[in-house]
C-alpha cells in the first residue's frame, strides 16, 4: 500500500483535537468536545473507506482544525446572541493552538486535569486513558480488568468533579507543582504497571497502555519547569521494563519469566534510552522510589544470564527503596531475592512476616514465593501445595498457567 | 459480466461506541479491500450513508426521522462490483471487514432491461 497510515494516528489525535477544543471552550464543554471528535473520526473513517489522503495526518490535522472553526462559530453565534460580544481574532488565535508547542501545552494541561487530587485515583487514570489517550470504555475496562460499567461510572463521577468544582484547563500554580506533580508521575506509573505487570490476555493492550505512559512522560520531560530527578528515573525505569516487554511472553502467549527469556531479543535501543535518563537523573539532588525501581530494573537488564544476576546488589537497592516507602509488595521481592542467594531463613521471615490482605490481587506470587522457598529446601510435597494454593489464588488464566507448568515441573 | 450491488447492513460505528483505535483498525481494512478491488478492476463505484433517515409511508405519506430503534439493521453503504454471477461475488465479500460487529452483506444483481 502507498500510504501507510501512522501506528495510533487516531488515537493521539483524538487527545490532541480534545485538548484544544478544552482550552477553547473550558472544561466544561468537555462532553460535548468528546462527541465532536468523536463524530470526526467516524466520518473520516467513511470517507477514507475508498480514497486515502496523500497525507493522513496533515488531512486529519486540517479537518480537526475545520472542526474546530465551525465548532467555534456556533457557540460563539449563540453568545453573540446571548452577550452582544464584540468579534474578536478567534481564527487567528485557533491557528496559534494548533503549533506544535501549543499543542504539546494543552495535551499537558489535561494531564495535569486528570491527577487533579479533586479526582479520585480509579477516576483519574479511566479519565487520562480517556481523554489524553483516547480509549474507549470498552478498552479502558479491558486495559485495566474492570467491568465497562464501572469505568462508566468512574469517568462520570470525574466530569462531575471536573464542573462542580470548576477545574480550571491549567497548570497548577508554581509552589504546588512538585506536589502536583507527584501524583501525575503516579498516575503515569500506575498506567505503565497495568500494562507491564498485569498480565492482561491482550498483548496489544499490555503495549498500549505502556506506550501511552512512555508518551506522556516524554511530553512532561520536554518542559524544563517540569523536571526532575524522579521523573527522569521515570522515565528511565519504564525504558527498562519496556525493553523487555516483547520477551515476558511466547508466541502462544504464554508468561515467559525472566530466567527464560531470551536476552538477545530485549530491545537495545530502549535500554539505551534508559541509560541516558538514569545519568540525568543523577544530575539533580532529588532522590525517589523510581531511582532504586530503575536502578533495579537497570540491575536484572545488566546481567548476561539470569545467573549472573547481581542479587546481592538487587537486595540492597530493594532495602534502600523499603526505607524510603515501606510497601509490602518490596518486602515479598525481598523474600524473592533472599530466596535467590540462598538466604533462605532470611527469606522465609519476611514471607511469614507478609499480611496476604495487603496483597490483593497478587496474593498468588507470595504462595509462588512460599512454594519457591520449599522447592529450594526439597521439600517437594509443601512447594507443590503452595503452588495448589496459588493456582487457586489468581483467576488470571495465564498465570494459572504458568503455575500449573511450574507445578508438573516440579512433580516430575 | 454482470453488475452486482452489495449492500452493507449493520449497526452504525457511533452505536456501536468504537474508540478511535478500533476506527482506524477498521478503516484499514476497509481501504485495503476497496484497495484489492480495485486493483482487480472490479469496482465500479460505492458510497457511505449518513445514518440519519427520512422515512416516508403509507397513503397518507406519514414521515418519521431515524434512526429507528432497531437500528441494527441500519444500511450504512454499497459497493458495486462487476463479476461473472453472484457466486463470485459471495467470494468477494469474504473481505467485508465488520461481520465480527454482526454485520450483514446482501448481494443484488442489477437489473438489465431491453434496449
Amino acid at each position: 500500500m502507498e500510504h501507510k497510515i501512522v501506528d495510533h494516528l487516531f488515537r493521539h489525535h483524538y487527545g490532541k483535537m480534545v485538548a484544544i477544543l478544552t482550552r477553547f471552550f473550558g472544561l466544561s464543554n468537555i462532553e460535548t468536545i468528546e462527541d465532536a471528535v468523536q463524530d470526526t473520526f467516524i466520518k473520516a473513517t467513511l470517507q477514507w473507506r475508498t480514497r486515502l489522503p496523500d497525507n493522513p495526518e496533515a488531512w486529519l490535522t486540517k479537518v480537526a482544525k475545520n472542526r474546530t472553526i465551525d465548532l467555534l462559530r456556533s457557540l460563539k453565534a449563540e453568545r453573540n446572541r446571548v452577550e452582544k460580544l464584540a468579534g474578536t481574532s478567534a481564527p487567528i488565535q485557533l491557528n496559534d493552538l494548533f503549533l506544535d508547542h501549543e499543542l504539546e501545552d494543552s495535551q499537558l494541561r489535561m494531564i495535569f486535569v486528570a491527577c487533579h487530587p479533586k479526582l479520585k485515583p480509579t477516576e483519574q487514570i479511566a479519565f487520562a486513558l480517556k481523554t489524553i489517550s483516547g480509549f474507549s470504555t470498552k478498552e479502558i475496562a479491558a486495559a485495566l480488568l474492570t467491568k465497562e460499567d464501572t469505568i462508566n461510572k468512574r469517568l462520570s463521577r470525574a466530569k462531575q468533579t471536573i464542573i462542580a468544582n470548576k477545574l480550571k484547563f491549567d497548570f497548577p500554580h508554581q509552589n504546588q507543582i512538585q506536589d502536583r506533580l507527584a501524583r501525575v508521575m503516579e498516575v503515569l506509573y500506575l498506567t505503565f504497571n497495568e500494562g507491564f505487570h498485569s498480565t492482561n490476555r491482550d498483548k496489544l493492550i499490555r503495549e498500549d497502555l505502556c506506550g501511552e505512559a512512555i508518551r506522556l512522560c516524554k511530553l512532561l520531560l520536554k518542559k524544563e519547569k517540569f523536571r526532575s530527578g524522579a521523573l527522569y528515573a521515570l522515565f528511565a525505569l519504564f525504558c527498562f521494563h519496556a525493553s523487555r516487554l516483547e520477551s515476558k511472553t511466547n508466541e502462544a502467549n504464554e508468561i515467559v519469566d525472566i530466567k527464560e527469556q531470551d536476552r538477545k531479543t530485549w530491545y537495545f535501543p530502549l535500554i539505551k534510552m534508559a541509560n541516558v535518563a538514569m545519568n540525568k537523573a543523577m544530575e539533580y539532588e532529588d532522590m525517589s522510589i523510581y531511582h532504586y525501581e530503575a536502578a533495579i530494573a537497570a540491575e536484572h537488564i545488566k546481567a548476561k544470564t539470569f545467573e549472573e544476576t547481581n542479587w546481592e546488589k538487587i537486595l540492597t537497592w530493594y532495602t534502600l527503596l523499603q526505607e524510603l516507602k515501606p510497601d509490602t509488595f518490596t518486602l515479598l521481592n525481598m523474600a524473592i531475592v533472599n530466596l535467590q542467594l540462598n538466604n533462605f531463613d532470611a527469606g522465609k521471615n519476611i514471607l511469614d512476616g507478609l499480611s496476604i490482605s495487603d496483597l490483593g490481587q497478587r496474593a498468588y506470587l507470595y504462595y509462588g514465593s512460599y512454594a519457591e522457598y520449599y522447592a529450594k529446601r526439597d521439600d517437594l510435597i509443601l512447594a507443590i501445595s503452595y503452588l495448589e494454593k496459588a493456582i487457586s489464588t489468581t483467576s488470571n488464566s495465564l498465570e494459572k498457567a504458568y503455575l500449573t507448568k511450574k507445578k508438573l515441573q516440579l512433580a516430575n | 459480466m454482470k453488475d452486482f450491488m452489495m449492500i452493507f447492513i449493520g449497526a452504525s460505528y457511533e452505536e456501536l461506541g468504537l474508540s478511535p483505535e478500533e476506527l482506524q483498525g477498521r478503516m484499514g481494512k476497509w481501504f485495503a479491500w476497496g484497495d484489492k478491488m480495485g486493483k482487480q478492476g472490479i469496482l465500479k463505484g460505492g458510497e457511505a450513508l449518513v445514518p440519519t433517515i427520512k422515512r416516508v409511508v403509507g397513503k397518507d405519506r406519514t414521515v418519521s426521522d431515524g434512526p429507528f430503534a432497531d437500528s441494527k439493521e441500519l444500511i450504512g453503504g454499497y459497493y458495486i462490483v462487476t463479476a461473472e454471477n453472484a457466486e463470485a461475488v459471495v467470494e468477494i465479500a469474504q473481505d467485508y471487514p465488520d461481520y465480527d460487529l454482526g454485520g450483514t452483506v446482501e448481494i443484488r444483481e442489477i437489473m438489465v432491461f431491453d434496449q
